[in-house]
C-alpha cells in the first residue's frame, strides 16, 4: 500500500486508507482497532514523507521523529490532533529546519491537524512549568522514524531522569489539572449530555491514572513499566472494557461529526443506541439502556480517581494541620492518614461487622478509602455473601451508616465496591439507570444517594428556608427510617411493575423483611415510599390554602412524625432531581403545606375520635384483628373515645399491652397501672388510670421531682373516663440506670401522687433541684388560645423556652384554673417546648374571661 | 399577533396546558412566580411564630398567538382556571409587532 506515488503524496491514496479504516469500524464498531490502524497509517505516512524529504540524508543533523500523546499510545482517534516530536541533539541548521517544515506542510495539505514540536534532548530533560503538558506528552513517546539511537537516549536516560527529579511536581500538577477539569463538570459523572473525553470518568481520567502510575513506577524503579501494568490488577478488566467501549463511542462521534467533538448529545445518544455502538454484536437498544451501559463504564474509570489521592500532597500548613487532626481519628481497626482510611490488618474486613464498621467510620468522619482498602473490601465480598446467607441482623449497623453525617459518601463507596448491591440486591435494578428527560440530571441510584445527602446537608443550612427544614429535621424521632425510605423509594423504576411506586413497595417489602424492622417502623417506611409523590402532587395540583385540601392531606398523613418525615422526603426528592429543581418557590410551597398540616393535626386532634360509627369502625376492626385477641369486645370498649391519633401513634402490640393494663385496672380496684420501659436513649412511662383533677400535673410533677427531663408526652382519655398518659423522659441524674431498684419506688410514688396520698407540691418544694442552665437561643413565650378548632374543647398552644419543671408549671396552672385536660401533646425541639392542650371546664369550652385569666397565668409562669 | 400573559393558580396549570394543547397552541413559557392582587396575603402561625405569606405562589404563562386563536385561548383559560374564588388570577393581552425565529430568521406568524 504505497501512500506515495511518483515521490509525491497523493491525497487520494491517503484518503482511500482512511476510508478503509472507517469502513472497517462501521462494520465492526471496534474502536480500539480503528485507533491503532490510524496510528499505523500515520507511522507509514510519516516514514515515507521523512524519506521523501531526505530526512536521513548525510550531512544533516541527527533527528529522530517520535509520536507523542494519544498518537504515541497508538490511540489516534479519527479526528484527533497528531502530536509529533522532532528530536535533535544539537542546534538545527537551516536545511534541517526546512525539511521539517516541508514535512509538516505536506501533512497539513492532507488536512491533518498536526502539532509538531522540535526539541533537543536537553530541552526534553527540563521541566517546563509553563507547558507541563509537553512533559506529560513525553510519557507516551514512541519512535516512528529517523535517528533511533537518539530516541533511545531520550527514553532510556532523559525522561527517567526528568521524572525521578520532578515526579512530585508532575503528579501534583496532573492532579490539580484534573481537579480543575472535574470542577468544570461539577465533580459528577452524571450529565445529560456528557463529554466522554474530558468529563469525570472519561478517557482523560483513565489516562491520568496511567500517567500517575507510570511516574510513580519510573521514579521508583528507573525503568519503564509495561503499558498493560499501569492500571491496578483489580480494576484492569473492567477498565479495559470501559476503555474499549469509550473508544468505540469516540470513534463514532468523530466519524459522525467530522470533528474532534466529544460531547454525547441527546441526538447522538439515540443514534449510538440504535447502532449498538460499543455493545456486544452491536445490538440496537433503547437510548436509556445504552446510556445505562455508558454510565457503568464511566463509573469504572471514575473509580481510578481514588489513585489520585495516593499522591503525597503539596498543601498549605493549615490543610496539613486539619489532616493531622483527622489522623487522630484512627482506632484499633482503621488508621487515617491525609484523610484516607487504611486498614490496620488487611484481612480485617473479611469480618462483615468490621466491613460495615469501615463504612460507618467513613460516614461519620467524611473520609476516603485508599486504593488498597478498596481492593481489600472487594476481596472480602465473598465472606460478606456467606454471612448474609445466615440472615444476620444487618439493620443495627446499617442504620448507623444511614444517620452518619457523611452517609452519602459512605453509601456511594459501598455502591461503588458492590457492597450495597450485595446487601440489597433490589438496588441493582436502578444501578446506573437513566431517566432520559431534560429534568433528571442523575441516574436513579445517584438520585437516591444525593437525596440522602440533601437531608444531611440541612444540618448546616445556608438560607432561611433551609433553616425551617432543618428545624423539621431536628424534630424527627426516626431519621434512620427516612433515609431507608429515601434509599429505596425509586427502586421500582428499574422493575417491571405497573408503576414505579408499586415496584418500590414490592422491593421494599422484601428488604424490610430481611432487615427485620419493628412493625411500626416497617409501616412508616412503607408509608413514606407509598406516599412519596403525594406532597408534590398536592402542591402542584391542589390549592394548598384551601382548608379542605389541608384536611384531606393531613388525614392521609395521620401523625406529626409522619408529616415531618414525608416533608423532608419530598424536599430531598425534589432537590435531588437536578441542582436547580428545588426552586425557592417550590421549597416555600412544601413548607407552607407542612405548616398548614401541622397546625391542622395539632388543632383537630380532640375532634377526631374513635367511635363505633361507620367512619371509624374499620380502624377499630383493624386494631382488633392485629391484636389477635379473641375477645374483641373489651378492646373496642377500651378504644372507644380515644383520639384517632392514638391508633396512628401506637403499634397493635402496644395497643394490646395497653388493653391488658386496662383489664388490670378494672380488676384491681382502679389501682393506677404504671409501666416504665427503657428505650434507645430515653425512658418511656405508660400510665393508665381513671381521670381525676390535676392528674397530668401530678404525674409530671413527680417525674420532675426525681430530676427527670420530659422530652415528649401524650395524654388521651377514652369514653369510659380512663386516661392514658405516655411520657418520654431522660434520666438526667442516671437514677434509674444506676439504681434499678429505684424504678419500683418511682412507680409507687407516681401511684401515690395520682391517688392523692402524697402532695406533689411538697415533693417539688423538697426534691426539685433544677440545673442552672443558660439559654443558647432565646425563645419568646407565646400562648395561643383558640375556641374554634374543635367542637367541644378549647385549644391552648404554648411555645416557650424549655427548662426543668416547665411542664409541671404549665399543667399545674391549668389544674389550678379548673381546666380538665382532654388531650395533651407535648413536644420539645432543641430549646423550644411546644405544648398543645385541649381543655374543658365543667365539660364545656372556656369562656372569654376564663381564657383571659388562663393566658395571663400561663404567661406569668413562662 | 397578540402576546398573552396569564397568572393562574399553580393547581390549574396542568389542566390549562392540556386545553391549550387541544386548541393547537404549540409553544408557551411557564414560570413560577409569587405575587398578589386584591387577594393580598395572610399570616400563617406555626409553632408560635408568625410567618407572613404576603406574596402568594402563582404560575405565569406567556404565549404569543396568531389573532385567530386569541379569543378561543382566552375563553379556554378563563373556563379552566376559574374556581370562582378570589385569587384565580388574571390575563393580560398586548399587541406584538414582530416575531423572529433565531435559527432561520423566519418572521411573523410563521415564526410562532
Amino acid at each position: 500500500m504505497p501512500l506515495l506515488a511518483n515521490d509525491a503524496v497523493t491525497q487520494d491514496a491517503y484518503q482511500a486508507e482512511v476510508q478503509k479504516i472507517r469502513a472497517r469500524f462501521e462494520h465492526s464498531h471496534d474502536g480500539h482497532a480503528a485507533i491503532v490502524e490510524r496510528s499505523n497509517l500515520m507511522d507509514s505516512l510519516l516514514g515515507e514523507l521523512w524519506d521523501q524529504f531526505g530526512g536521513g540524508a548525510s550531512g544533516l543533523h541527527r533527528i529522530g521523529v517520535a509520536a507523542l500523546g494519544g498518537y504515541g499510545r497508538r490511540a489516534l482517534f479519527p479526528r484527533s490532533d497528531v502530536d509529533v516530536l522532532f528530536l535533535h541533539e544539537s542546534a538545527l541548521g537551516q536545511d534541517s529546519q526546512n525539511r521539517i517544515a516541508k514535512l509538516c506542510q505536506a501533512l497539513w495539505d492532507l488536512h491533518l491537524r498536526v502539532s509538531p514540536t522540535t526539541r533537543s534532548l536537553a530541552e526534553c530533560g527540563k521541566l517546563h512549568r509553563d507547558n507541563l503538558e509537553f512533559n506529560i506528552s513525553l510519557l507516551d513517546c514512541r519512535f516512528v522514524c529517523g535517528d533511533a539511537q537518539l530516541f533511545d537516549q531520550l527514553r532510556a536516560r532523559v525522561i527517567p531522569r526528568m521524572v525521578a527529579r520532578d515526579a512530585l511536581e508532575l503528579q501534583q500538577r496532573l492532579i490539580d489539572l484534573t481537579s480543575a477539569r472535574h470542577e468544570k463538570y461539577g465533580h459528577t459523572i452524571f450529565h445529560l449530555e456528557p463529554n466522554l473525553k474530558d468529563g469525570p470518568g472519561g478517557l482523560r481520567d483513565y489516562q491520568v491514572a496511567c500517567w500517575l502510575n507510570l511516574i510513580a513506577q519510573l521514579e521508583k524503579a528507573g525503568s519503564w513499566p509495561a503499558a498493560d501494568k499501569l492500571v491496578p490488577d483489580a480494576l484492569r478488566k473492567e477498565c479495559g472494557a470501559a476503555l474499549d467501549f469509550l473508544s468505540a463511542v469516540r470513534c463514532f462521534l468523530h466519524y459522525r461529526q467530522g470533528r474532534d467533538l466529544n460531547g454525547l448529545t441527546y441526538e447522538l445518544q439515540s443514534e449510538a443506541a440504535a447502532a449498538g455502538i460499543g455493545l456486544p454484536d452491536s445490538a440496537a437498544v433503547a437510548p436509556a439502556a445504552w446510556m445505562r451501559t455508558f454510565f457503568r463504564h464511566v463509573r469504572s474509570i471514575y473509580r481510578l480517581t481514588v489513585l489520585f489521592d495516593e499522591v503525597p500532597p503539596v498543601r498549605s500548613g493549615l490543610y496539613r494541620l486539619f489532616d493531622h487532626r483527622r489522623s487522630r481519628l484512627s482506632n484499633a481497626d482503621f488508621s487515617v492518614v491525609e484523610g484516607r482510611v487504611f486498614l490496620r490488618q488487611l484481612s480485617s474486613v473479611q469480618d462483615p461487622s468490621t466491613l460495615l464498621g469501615l463504612f460507618e467510620f467513613v460516614g461519620r468522619h467524611g473520609l476516603k478509602l485508599t486504593a488498597e482498602t478498596e481492593r481489600c473490601v472487594e476481596a472480602a465480598l465473598p465472606h460478606l455473601r456467606r454471612w448474609l446467607e445466615s440472615s444476620p441482623d444487618v439493620w443495627v449497623q446499617f442504620r448507623r451508616i444511614l444517620v452518619a453525617p457523611h452517609a452519602g459518601a459512605a453509601l456511594r463507596a459501598m455502591h461503588r465496591l458492590g457492597v450495597l448491591v450485595l446487601l440489597f440486591p433490589e438496588f441493582q435494578a436502578v444501578d446506573s439507570l437513566v431517566i432520559r428527560d431534560y429534568y433528571h440530571r442523575y441516574t436513579v441510584d445517584e438520585h437516591s444517594l444525593v437525596a440522602i445527602e440533601s437531608v444531611h446537608a440541612l444540618r448546616t443550612p445556608d438560607t432561611e428556608l433551609e433553616r425551617r427544614f432543618r428545624d423539621i429535621l431536628d424534630g424527627v424521632e426516626t431519621p434512620d427510617l427516612l433515609f431507608l425510605a429515601l434509599l429505596f423509594h425509586d427502586v421500582g423504576k428499574g422493575l417491571p411493575a405497573e408503576d414505579h411506586v408499586a415496584g418500590s413497595l414490592q422491593a421494599a417489602a422484601a428488604i424490610l423483611d430481611r432487615l427485620r424492622l419493628e412493625p411500626g417502623d416497617r409501616e412508616t417506611v412503607i408509608f413514606l415510599i407509598a406516599q412519596h409523590l403525594r406532597m408534590s402532587s398536592t402542591i402542584m395540583r391542589h390549592d394548598i390554602f384551601d382548608p379542605k385540601v389541608v384536611a384531606e392531606f393531613s388525614e392521609a398523613v395521620g401523625t406529626m412524625e409522619r408529616l415531618r418525615l414525608l416533608t423532608l422526603l419530598t424536599y430531598a426528592d425534589v432537590k435531588s432531581v437536578n441542582p436547580e429543581a428545588l426552586t425557592p418557590w417550590k421549597a416555600e410551597m412544601i413548607w407552607q403545606l407542612y405548616a398548614a398540616a401541622f397546625n391542622h393535626l395539632s388543632r383537630t386532634v380532640d375532634d377526631e375520635r374513635l367511635t363505633l360509627a361507620a367512619s371509624n369502625s374499620e380502624r377499630i376492626r383493624q386494631a382488633v384483628a392485629a391484636a389477635g385477641d379473641p375477645d374483641s369486645k373489651h378492646i373496642v370498649s377500651f378504644l372507644e373515645g380515644f383520639p384517632k391519633r392514638y391508633l396512628l401513634t401506637h403499634t397493635p402490640a402496644e395497643v394490646v399491652g395497653h388493653c391488658r393494663m386496662y383489664d388490670r385496672l378494672k380488676s384491681g380496684d382502679d389501682e393506677p397501672q404504671i409501666e416504665i420501659a427503657r428505650r434507645d436513649g430515653y425512658f418511656e412511662l405508660v400510665l393508665l388510670t381513671l381521670d381525676c383533677p390535676g392528674l397530668f400535673s401530678h404525674v409530671i410533677g413527680t417525674l420532675a421531682s426525681w430530676g427527670m427531663n420530659i422530652l415528649k408526652a401524650e395524654a388521651f382519655s377514652n369514653k369510659a373516663g380512663v386516661v392514658l398518659d405516655t411520657i418520654r423522659f431522660s434520666d438526667r441524674f442516671h437514677t434509674l440506670e444506676l439504681n434499678p431498684s429505684e424504678e419500683g419506688r418511682l412507680k409507687r410514688q407516681l401511684s401515690e401522687a395520682v391517688s392523692g396520698e402524697i402532695s406533689v407540691i411538697d415533693l417539688m418544694e423538697t426534691r426539685f433541684k433544677p440545673a442552672v442552665q443558660g439559654a443558647k437561643v432565646k425563645i419568646e413565650p407565646n400562648v395561643q388560645i383558640d375556641n374554634n378548632c374543635t367542637q367541644h374543647s378549647t385549644m391552648v398552644e404554648i411555645i416557650a423556652q424549655d427548662r426543668p419543671g416547665l411542664l409541671y408549671d404549665i399543667s399545674s396552672t391549668l389544674a389550678e384554673l379548673g381546666c380538665n385536660i382532654e388531650v395533651a401533646i407535648i413536644d420539645t425541639q432543641g430549646q423550644t417546648a411546644t405544648d398543645v392542650f385541649h381543655v374543658t371546664c365543667a365539660g364545656a369550652k372556656l369562656d372569654p374571661a376564663h381564657q383571659k385569666n388562663l393566658r395571663a397565668a400561663l404567661l406569668e409562669q413562662l | 399577533m397578540t402576546k398573552l400573559e396569564a397568572i393562574i393558580q399553580p393547581s390549574k396549570l396542568e389542566a390549562v396546558k392540556d386545553v391549550l394543547t387541544e386548541l393547537g397552541v404549540e409553544g408557551m413559557t411557564i414560570s413560577d412566580v409569587r405575587g398578589h392582587g386584591r387577594q393580598k396575603g395572610h399570616t400563617e402561625v406555626y409553632r408560635g411564630r408568625e410567618y407572613s405569606v404576603d406574596l402568594l405562589p402563582k404560575v405565569k404563562l406567556e404565549l404569543v398567538l396568531p389573532d385567530n386563536l386569541v379569543d378561543p385561548v382566552v375563553d379556554a383559560i378563563v373556563k379552566t382556571a376559574s374556581t370562582g374564588k378570589i385569587g384565580d388570577g388574571k390575563i393580560f393581552l398586548s399587541r406584538i409587532d414582530e416575531v423572529i425565529r433565531i435559527r432561520n430568521q423566519e418572521r411573523g406568524v410563521a415564526a410562532l
